[in-house]
């Protein structure tokens, strides 16, 4: 039950604020409750599970591998934990930004089904059961991007949707495809029968597309062009929600897959991954110096770091797996912070455009300070979080002798610092063109400003927290990746 | 363990916070506190004085990051100690002179408080033992230097010099993290004991050029060495003070730290020589070159400052223990006459309101006392004989003409030295003669006087040590000089006289030539700075700077909008480019054959013209897509040829399923088609589409393949485990139904989940607008004009329970037989869907709700519940149990508990459903304005009533 309890609390709760439409108030306080409640049940699940345990149920009581499994160990214990906090800073974030009775029906219920299909994907053992997972979040994500029926929103709704059901449909085959080959869909036993003589070489093309399906979901290159497209018609707190999960879940899926089920992938695909990683770092990079719209920079670097993300798992090794897994959590929370804290930014200078801006050092200093704390996590300043992320890639990519991807890697982080102080210098030190706007606008929602700007620091606590001691996270990462690349363990 | 200098080196940094809190006590708090959290860092490294002298170095370890060779370790030695007292010396220093320097409308405690975060991020990097952490103080100090240069934020040029500096130093940062993740590949650890012992290792190691490439990166761009030089004199927007701190004793002389630092691992090979000797020397050329002709007194001083950092260079990059000890003496001699003049030119500027030189002239009747300090301070700079500078000089310069005959074009070396030497003292004559005499000010923005008492303290007391170790060096400097290069050789130092006179020797002649020189290059100033500005700035790195920047931002605009034009077919061809691509690769990679073991069927009549139809429908398609209500009867038709196909091959419920679905989908279509243009405007034909054409064949020609390979292949899977327990375990002899709600009902309640959402994320979308159809559309499209013919409506009314029985029906008997609550659902959304379209909305909306949540929700909690209740008896979510009850009249019949969930998935089916069609059917004005049933509209007939009246789709 504790396995279940993260993915049926958000269930529940979607389920109860949906069928409440015209109770504003008390379908927020059950959202709050099921979030709570949520973490609670990911916290229970951590200290169940351990670095290095591992926790499974098989549903419907039916014998492996024939039943849906559910695993819990210590990478995806983690992540349900840190997506509960963020699910939490989020929901508070709104409340504090948009009164309850302007807020659509449809956006509590579609948050926590969010949350649970998140929740699933970090859990779920079985291929065809994760694919289920997959739609639940496209169609949240779709349903959230549609919240308020805007022109501009449908559009970038439908090629939101457009691209991110063709790779759903790719994903689809080929798991169909997975299946007919291998004749299994539980992890463990794909993980046997993928090293089995008989049908390694013929799954590796199903393989190649199940990754390239996952590939387009996380936004690398060339197939991040939904991202930018349509992350930026989100109200900041489902920016953050999103932008801080969606492509992040796709990463854990690609890492789990290529780590402990088809860890017998023969190396040239990861070859190749490690230059598509390259390319994504570089070119989300590139797009977030060009853009002068907040959201649109942020969005971008979600691209980029999407790189460092794929970089670890082209390397291939527990190392690199740990990295990952730390850069993981790492960029969930700070991803989330930035967006945000765009929101605040917007909210108090009265535009997401950094030329339309200005002035917020002086206005908003503590706004100045939390941005400057994520801002440099982000870049990967020492000793933030985001260093000791790169700082694990890096060292692993010069382990293994990939002195370019390293390199590139770190050579990123100076366009990354470029396109946070464009941020600081034009929306913080710069006068704002036209001080009147900068006045009084502060958050309007029933909470508050101060309790947007709780959320936001307390997410920015555990940032820097990861970031000034990151040994015990780390350490528990590495156990709980310890196996990774060495074929799965026993069920 | 002793954790003093741990505290030594975190204490400014809280002291930051608290000062920045205590300035608003006012300034007298602000200063004191400031100059106590410099104090307390003082004494206790003093406290460690002791140990130190007799030889020994102080580590303090903690684990931090033992898992990562990281541990925090701080380490005292003499050139730890030495630099401390800089940096903690000055900074007093600048703190108090600072106080008198700021305006009063600027925030003095801001100042400090980043002062001290620099403070302590500087202190951190010269007593790091674990090198990673040393990079963190380095990468610490771009940070605040860009808080301090950037501390005039209203200002254009101080944001821009801010990032020009942060930019610079933050790519050398990211260069010396990999050299130094190198250095410790190769001596498996961070820490320096070790590191600093393995030189031997680390100069014969095959990645030693990189490594050494990459730290050097990290240093010439942190000690502004040519052709990095360009961002220190933007830096120079930022308040004097900080400059005076900043460009002395701390920020760009971490580059010459490290350099001494890392001296005992990385010097004495031939590349280290020729490069750090060469970009020194350059450097050291350049920065006194450029020096003279600014007009600008921080400017001045600014190059100059690069000069010296490139003879402080190029000592190290000679690499003589006897040049490292100059190295180290000119180190501090440099910090104390520049920091002095800094916050001589702080004085003048706050004085006079202006730093041009061109204006500011004869000063000396304002300001005796300042000029007089001045000029000993200049006098130091230029290297004149019994000032601190001079000693150090001349020291270089023996070294210079020691490497004329060593190394290959040595002799460019001791030419180097003079002329720069020269300029030196060209550029501090013109400090000196063009501020204080040279004629009258002119155009003075304040009246100039002497400044208060305590802003001069501070240059009093750097002059005065200049003084002081000018005359009498072997008394004054020679303790801690012999410590520090102890430190920088891990080794005695080598033998060394700090005397003024050595009688003569080459140096000698070398100093002569250059006092001589520079007096003669400042007699002809005029012609020459006239020559200057003609040359106006050949050779500016920082227009290189920027063009690499904005030919950066180009490429970043170029690249972004050609991935993405906003247009979706590019995306999509992108997207089955890619998957074609990967696919190759996959196969090539793979290196399996397509075609698996298996023969093959033999062919009949059912499948192959059911094959046929299939094609012909897909193509039809194809051919008339732009008659959209044509091409969506002919989709339909494709999906009912596919459950055909499943029928053939004995699957019913799927066939029962694809028809159901089949039908609502195109209800659905249609329902959406009355919204939009009723063709699909035309395409010119152009190559792109033929292109098109044929990545569409091939990517269908691809999922063909890959379905061949799989169908080909012997086929052994779990799927005969279900068939064996489907009756004994699951209670059910539809085994398709018993997979759906028992063995994987956990997928199915995440689809109906997905469903759920889907129903609830269009409901989102169409409950708030409103369209009106046909207001696109062409003549063609006013649909009919009796919208609800009566016998239509009551032959559906009769129908009505009907079909729910049917939907009943199916959904009970699912368990054993085709059917089940997914099919049933779908039955009935139909039958009431039917109900609408008969009837319009307005008779239907009065009989039944339109929003369906409860009934959605009420499924999806059923299906939980029944998952749920397992756990009561101790089984894990979602387990099932059967039984069999005795029903009078029907018989036996059997009860499974996957029933019940099933009862959800067919709520939930409805629900949704309905939701969806509903609302796509009330966004439509006519929908809305709840017309009567069966008014005609107006002109009854097809195509003149368009843009009147528009009517709904049919409801």
């Amino acid at each position: 039950m504790l396995l279940l309890a993260p993915l049926l609390i958000p269930l529940v709760t979607a389920l109860l604020t949906a069928v409440l439409p015209a109770h504003p108030r008390l379908r927020r306080g059950l959202s709050l409750a099921g979030v709570l409640l949520l973490l609670g049940a990911a916290l229970a699940l951590l200290v169940a599970v351990g670095p290095a345990g591992r926790l499974s149920v098989a549903l419907g009581d039916w014998p492996l591998p024939f039943a849906i499994q559910f695993v819990a160990d210590g990478l995806s214990a983690a992540l349900v934990l840190v997506a509960a906090l963020l699910g939490l800073t989020v929901l508070l974030y709104q409340f504090a930004t948009e009164p309850a009775n302007r807020e659509a029906p449809g956006l509590q219920p579609l948050v926590q089904g969010l949350l649970a299909a998140v929740v699933a994907v970090f859990l779920a053992a079985d291929l065809f059961n994760l694919y289920v997972w997959f739609e639940l979040l496209l169609m949240a994500t779709l349903g959230l991007l549609l919240l308020g029926g805007r022109p501009w929103q449908a559009e970038a709704a439908l090629k939101y949707f457009a691209l991110s059901m063709l790779g759903t449909l790719l994903m689809l085959a080929a798991v169909g495809l997975i299946y007919g080959a291998s004749g299994q869909l539980n992890f463990g036993a794909l993980a046997v029968a993928s090293q089995a003589p008989g049908v390694a070489p013929g799954l590796t093309l199903f393989v190649v597309m199940l990754l390239l399906a996952v590939l387009l979901k996380a936004g690398a290159f060339p197939l991040f062009a939904w991202l930018p497209a349509s992350y930026h018609t989100l109200s900041p707190p489902l920016l953050a929600l999103v932008g801080g999960l969606l492509t992040k879940v796709a990463i854990y899926v690609m890492l789990r897959l290529s780590g402990q089920v088809f860890s017998a992938t023969p190396a040239f695909l990861y070859e190749a991954l490690g230059w598509l990683a390259m390319l994504t770092l570089v070119t989300g990079v590139l797009g977030a110096a060009y853009h002068w719209d907040l959201r649109r920079i942020l969005a971008f670097h979600i691209v980029s770091q999407i790189g460092y993300l794929l970089l670890g798992i082209a390397l291939a090794t527990p190392a690199g797996a740990a990295g990952t897994a730390f850069f993981l959590i790492h960029n969930i929370l700070v991803k989330a912070n930035l967006f945000l804290l765009a929101g605040l930014i917007w909210l108090s200078a009265g535009h997401p455009d950094l030329r339309r801006i200005g002035g917020l050092y002086l206005a908003r200093p503590w706004l100045a300070l939390l941005f400057l704390l994520n801002a440099f996590s982000l870049v990967g300043v020492p000793p933030s979080s985001g260093f000791w992320g790169k700082f694990l890639l890096v060292q692993e990519a010069f382990a293994q002798q990939r002195f370019l991807w390293g390199g590139l890697a770190l050579g990123v982080g100076l366009l990354t610092l470029y396109s946070m102080s464009k941020i600081w210098l034009e929306g913080f030190w710069k006068p704002h063109p036209d001080p009147t706007r900068l006045a009084g606008s502060q958050p309007q929602g029933d909470g508050g400003p101060r309790l947007a700007y709780a959320a936001v620091t307390f997410s920015t606590l555990l940032v820097l927290a990861l970031g000034l001691y990151p040994q015990p996270l780390i350490d528990w990462l590495q156990q709980a990746t310890a196996g990774y690349w060495a074929g799965f363990g026993p069920a | 363990m002793s954790m003093t200098l741990t505290l030594a080196v975190l204490l400014p940094f809280l002291g930051a916070a608290g000062v920045a809190w205590g300035s608003r006590l006012g300034r007298p708090t602000a200063i004191l506190l400031a100059l106590l959290v410099v104090l307390m860092p003082a004494i206790l490294i003093l406290s460690l004085l002791d140990p130190l002298v007799a030889g020994e170095t102080h580590l303090e370890h903690f684990a931090w990051l033992p898992a990562a060779g990281l541990n925090i370790a701080f380490r005292l030695d003499g050139l730890g100690l030495l630099f401390a007292g800089l940096i903690l010396g000055i900074g007093a220093l600048v703190i108090l002179y600072a106080r008198y320097y700021l305006a009063a409308e600027d925030n003095l405690g801001r100042l400090y408080a980043y002062l001290l975060l620099f403070m302590g991020a500087m202190l951190g990097v010269v007593l790091s033992e674990n090198l990673i952490q040393m990079l963190m103080f380095w990468e610490l100090t771009s940070l605040s230097s860009f808080l301090l240069i950037g501390y005039w934020r209203q200002r254009e040029d101080a944001r821009t010099g801010a990032r020009m500096a942060l930019a610079v130093t933050g790519a050398g940062g990211l260069a010396l993290l990999g050299g130094i993740l190198l250095l410790g590949r190769m001596t498996g650890s961070y820490d320096l004991s070790i590191v600093l012992a393995s030189g031997d290792l680390i100069r014969a190691h095959p990645l030693y050029v990189p490594t050494l490439l990459l730290i050097l990166l990290g240093i010439f761009t942190k000690s502004a060495q040519f052709p990095f030089h360009f961002w220190l004199p933007h830096a120079m927007a930022a308040p004097t003070p900080v400059s005076s701190y900043l460009h002395s004793a701390t920020m760009v002389k971490a580059g010459v730290f490290l350099l001494a630092r890392l001296f005992p691992a990385l010097a004495g090979t031939w590349e280290w020589n020729h490069l750090v000797a060469g970009f020194g020397m350059l450097t050291l050329i350049t920065g006194a070159v450029i020096a003279l002709f600014q007009h600008d007194l921080k400017g001045l001083l600014a190059y100059s400052t690069i000069s010296h950092l490139g003879l402080i260079t190029v000592l190290f990059g000679i690499g003589t223990p006897l040049a490292a000890v100059a190295g180290i003496f000119h180190i501090i001699n440099h910090a104390t006459f520049k920091a002095g003049l800094f916050m001589a030119a702080g004085i003048i500027d706050h004085e006079t309101g202006t730093r041009d030189m061109r204006r500011i002239n004869g000063l000396w009747r304002a300001m005796p006392y300042t000029g007089t300090l001045a000029m000993v301070a200049a006098s130091a700079m230029a290297g004149v004989p019994l000032f601190n500078g001079f000693l150090s000089k001349e020291m270089f310069f023996g070294e210079a003409v020691g490497v004329a005959n060593a190394m290959a074009l040595g002799w460019l070396l001791p030419v180097a030295a003079t002329l720069a030497g020269a300029f030196a003292v060209a550029y501090s004559l013109r400090f000196v003669h063009d501020v204080f005499f040279n004629g009258e000010p002119v155009d003075l923005p304040r009246h100039p006087h002497e400044p208060p008492r305590w802003m001069r303290v501070p240059v009093e007391i750097l002059v005065v040590i200049c003084l002081l170790v000018g005359m009498l060096p072997a008394l004054t400097v020679e303790p801690i000089l012999h410590l520090a290069v102890s430190a920088v050789l891990q080794g005695p130092p080598p033998v060394h006289d700090l005397a003024i006179w050595h009688g003569f020797s080459p140096a000698v002649l070398m100093s002569i030539l250059a006092m001589s020189g520079g007096v003669i290059i400042y007699s002809v100033r005029k012609p020459i700075y006239g020559w200057w500005d003609t040359q106006g700035g050949r050779v500016d790195f920082r227009r290189a700077y920027e063009r690499l920047l904005q030919g950066l931002l180009t490429l970043a605009g170029r690249v972004t909008l050609w991935l993405d034009q906003g247009s979706m077919p590019r995306l999509l061809r992108l997207f089955v480019a890619v998957a074609l691509i990967l696919g190759l690769a996959g196969w090539w990679g793979s290196g399996s054959p397509l075609t698996g073991p298996l023969t093959l069927l033999p062919l009949d009549a059912v499948s192959l013209s059911t094959g046929l139809a299939l094609v012909l429908a897909a193509i039809a398609t194809l051919v008339w897509h732009r008659q959209r209500f044509t091409a969506l009867i002919l989709v339909g038709a494709v999906g009912l040829m596919v459950a055909l196909v499943f029928a053939k091959f004995s699957a019913p419920d799927l066939a029962l399923t694809q028809l159901s679905v089949e039908v609502v989908t195109v209800i659905l279509l249609l329902l959406a088609l009355f919204f939009l243009p009723q063709t699909t405007p035309e395409d010119p034909p152009s190559p792109r589409r033929w292109g098109d054409a044929v990545l569409a064949v091939l990517a269908g020609l691809g999922m063909s393949i890959l379905t061949w390979a799989i169908l080909t292949r012997p086929y052994e899977s779990i799927a005969g485990f279900f068939l064996e327990r489907s009756v004994p375990g699951g209670g059910g002899r539809n085994v398709v139904n018993v997979i759906l709600v028992d063995f994987r009902g956990f997928d199915t309640l995440g689809e109906i989940t997905v469903l759920a959402l889907a129903g609830l994320a269009i409901f989102a979308l169409l409950d708030k607008l409103r369209l009106s159809g046909q207001r696109v559309a062409g003549p063609a499209t006013a649909w009919h004009w009796d919208r609800h013919p009566l016998i239509v409506a009551s032959l559906v009314r009769l129908l009505l329970p009907l079909a729910l029985l049917v939907a009943v029906f199916i959904l009970m008997r699912g368990h054993n037989l085709p059917g089940g609550g997914f099919i049933a659902g779908l039955i009935t959304a139909i039958a009431l869907i039917m109900l609408y379209l008969a009837n319009g909305v307005a008779w239907t909306h009065a009989r039944l709700p339109d929003k369906t949540h409860p009934v959605i929700g009420a499924g999806l909690l059923l299906a939980t519940l029944t998952g749920l209740a397992s756990l009561l008896f101790g089984h894990p979510f979602l387990t099932s149990t059967f039984g069999h009850v005795h029903w009078p009249l029907v018989g036996e019949f059997e009860v499974a508990s996957a029933m019940l969930f099933d009862l959800g998935v067919w709520l939930v089916v409805v629900g949704s459903t309905l939701l969806i069609l509903i609302h796509l059917g009330l966004m439509s004005d006519a929908s809305r304005d709840g017309l009567a049933p069966g008014t005609p509209v107006r002109g009854s007939g097809a195509g003149r009533s368009a843009g009147d009246s528009p009517p709904g789709p049919g409801c």
